[in-house]
């Protein structure tokens, strides 16, 4: 079928919108002079070096990674047995867990962090670590849910039942003949949910407290009180690094699987 | 029933973790055990003239982000879906994902050197001479409208993508055989059988909008407030924190509202059909 010419001149535009700025952030990265200027005024690589070097970006890089593996991993743990029973089995109360399950996508971070800080920080019951901790992995939940649910309906019931049949424990079961089937579902479930915890804002805006603050939020910090090309140099880093992820997924998988 | 056990961990760490906190800021705002029920600072929020501007401001701005979305995403989808070649096709939809992915400061920090002083479109218009000195672009609605468009984007076309996707290819063709001319077309044939991917776009872009906190603080700054950034400047600068839960209450509820919203206007839609 041919394409109509305004559709086609409606996705330039689109596309203009999306990818036009990371273009226009990567030439003013290597800008010599200390103001952020489009188009640069010559070329150095030195906004990266000092970027990386600077501890706090260094600090808060290393507890974004750890608190996004952290969070993966325990949302994967809560969230694949309740996408394995609801898809699974019939039973009342099912529609109550599919809605407590999918309610943290419906709750505005920003609400979940301010609720998160006033009852566990502010009381003193948890550390800011683990409050932080708490509101990643309940915000990535959904997205496991649904990720191994949408693998798990694809794979029929009666070979695991012929695994069980044949003399299997449900559990030797479940990760011999499910877990294998389920792979391409919990490892785009772990790229999304790591890639999710670690942007996070409005969750983290709260809950950082003396020593304790993720990437994103040090980024905000810094941008208040300096105008210069550093965190064009970083913003460019974190772009790079994300266009590689995506565009890994996409060869291995595609990318729908992400979604 | 044994099965059922190994779902036991998460349900309660989200009602006990996760929502009970929230339902309990939520009771807080408007009762309190020593006071009981308090409903000044939702009467203050209402009347005051920095929220009442800054939550129409949030409203106003997220519905056009939502309208413009919509407007050049549905083309844009359409063109999408259209393409023959699939490897093409996979490789634009990587490229709508992406944006997606990106962190939220590093995208909306690339508006900075778009619309800063020294930014592309201030020396694009001098070097045209269509201006002699820098306009304040940053820190304007238009700012955080864009911001919030490039953020929000990827969400509504990749709804309109797969609803388009599930449109059988034959419908379309069939109509255009009896006659139906391009606006026919559109009008009778692709919104009408879209219906559910245009208004979960819409909620999922419109809600993402009222929340959305990064872009107004980098680009609206505190000359355009809007609810996200007014609910953090009570927390941190005027330490107002009745005021802080009553505006989070407002966000959720509003969110809330749109939700139940479009979910009855797509069920209306199908019931149509």
């Amino acid at each position: 079928m041919k394409i109509n010419r305004w559709l086609v001149f409606c996705l330039i535009i689109v596309f203009a919108i999306l990818l036009g700025p990371f273009l226009v952030i990567f030439f003013a990265s290597f800008e010599p002079s200390s103001t952020l200027r489009f188009p640069p005024t010559g070329f150095t690589l030195s906004w990266f070096k000092k970027v990386i070097a600077m501890p706090m970006f260094q600090k808060s890089f290393i507890f974004s990674l750890q608190l996004a593996l952290y969070s993966s991993f325990l949302s994967l743990l809560l969230g694949v047995p309740v996408a394995y029973i609801t898809a699974r089995y019939n039973f009342k109360g099912k529609r109550l867990i599919e809605l407590v399950t999918t309610l943290p996508v419906i709750i505005p971070g920003m609400v979940a962090g301010l609720a998160l800080l006033r009852f566990f920080v502010l009381l003193n019951i948890f550390s800011v670590q683990a409050t932080l901790l708490i509101g990643h992995t309940a915000i990535v939940l959904p997205y496991v849910v649904r990720s191994t649910l949408a693998s798990l309906v694809n794979l029929p019931f009666s070979i695991e039942e012929a695994a069980q049949s044949l003399g299997a424990h449900p559990l030797k079961s479940f990760f011999l003949v499910v877990l294998p089937n389920i792979r391409v579902g919990i490892i785009s479930a772990f790229i999304m949910t790591f890639i999710t915890s670690f942007n996070n804002v409005p969750i983290s805006l709260f809950l950082t407290g003396p020593g304790v603050s993720t990437l994103p939020i040090v980024m905000m910090t810094y941008m208040e009180y300096y105008y210069n090309p550093s965190i064009a140099a970083l913003s460019t880093l974190l772009i790079g690094a994300t266009l590689v992820v995506v565009l890994l997924v996409q060869k291995i998988f595609g990318i729908s699987k992400l979604l | 029933m044994k099965k059922y056990v190994i779902i036991l961990p998460t349900l309660l760490f989200l009602l006990v973790f996760f929502l009970l906190p929230i339902f309990l800021i939520m009771v807080e705002s408007v009762y309190q055990p020593q006071k009981g029920w308090v409903i000044n600072k939702y009467v203050q929020f209402f009347t005051q003239r920095v929220s009442r501007v800054a939550y129409t401001r949030s409203l106003t701005i997220s519905l056009l982000v939502t309208v413009v979305s919509l407007a050049i995403g549905y083309p844009s989808a359409l063109a999408i879906v259209n393409i023959a070649n699939d490897s093409l096709k996979s490789l634009l939809m990587t490229l709508v994902v992406f944006p997606l992915m990106t962190n939220s400061v590093a995208r909306t920090f690339s508006w900075l050197a778009v619309l800063g002083r020294e930014g592309l479109i201030n020396n694009l218009l001098i070097s045209l001479k269509l201006i002699d000195s820098p306009k304040r672009l940053l820190y304007t609605p238009g700012a955080v409208f864009f911001g919030l468009l490039q953020l929000f984007l990827p969400l509504m076309v990749i709804s309109l993508v797969s609803a388009l996707e599930n449109l059988p290819k034959e419908v379309p063709l069939a109509a255009k055989s009896l006659g139906a001319n391009a606006l026919n077309l559109f009008t009778k044939i692709y919104i009408p059988l879209t219906v559910e991917g245009i208004v979960a776009g819409s909620t999922l872009v419109f809600t993402g909008c009222i929340t959305a906190y990064v872009t107004p603080a980098v680009l609206g700054g505190s000359r355009v407030l809007m609810l996200s950034t007014l609910l953090y400047q009570k927390t941190s600068v005027t330490l107002d924190w009745s005021m802080a839960t009553v505006i989070a209450v407002v966000m959720f509820v509003t969110t809330l509202a749109v939700n139940y919203l479009s979910r009855k206007i797509s069920s209306l839609g199908v019931s149509k059909q």
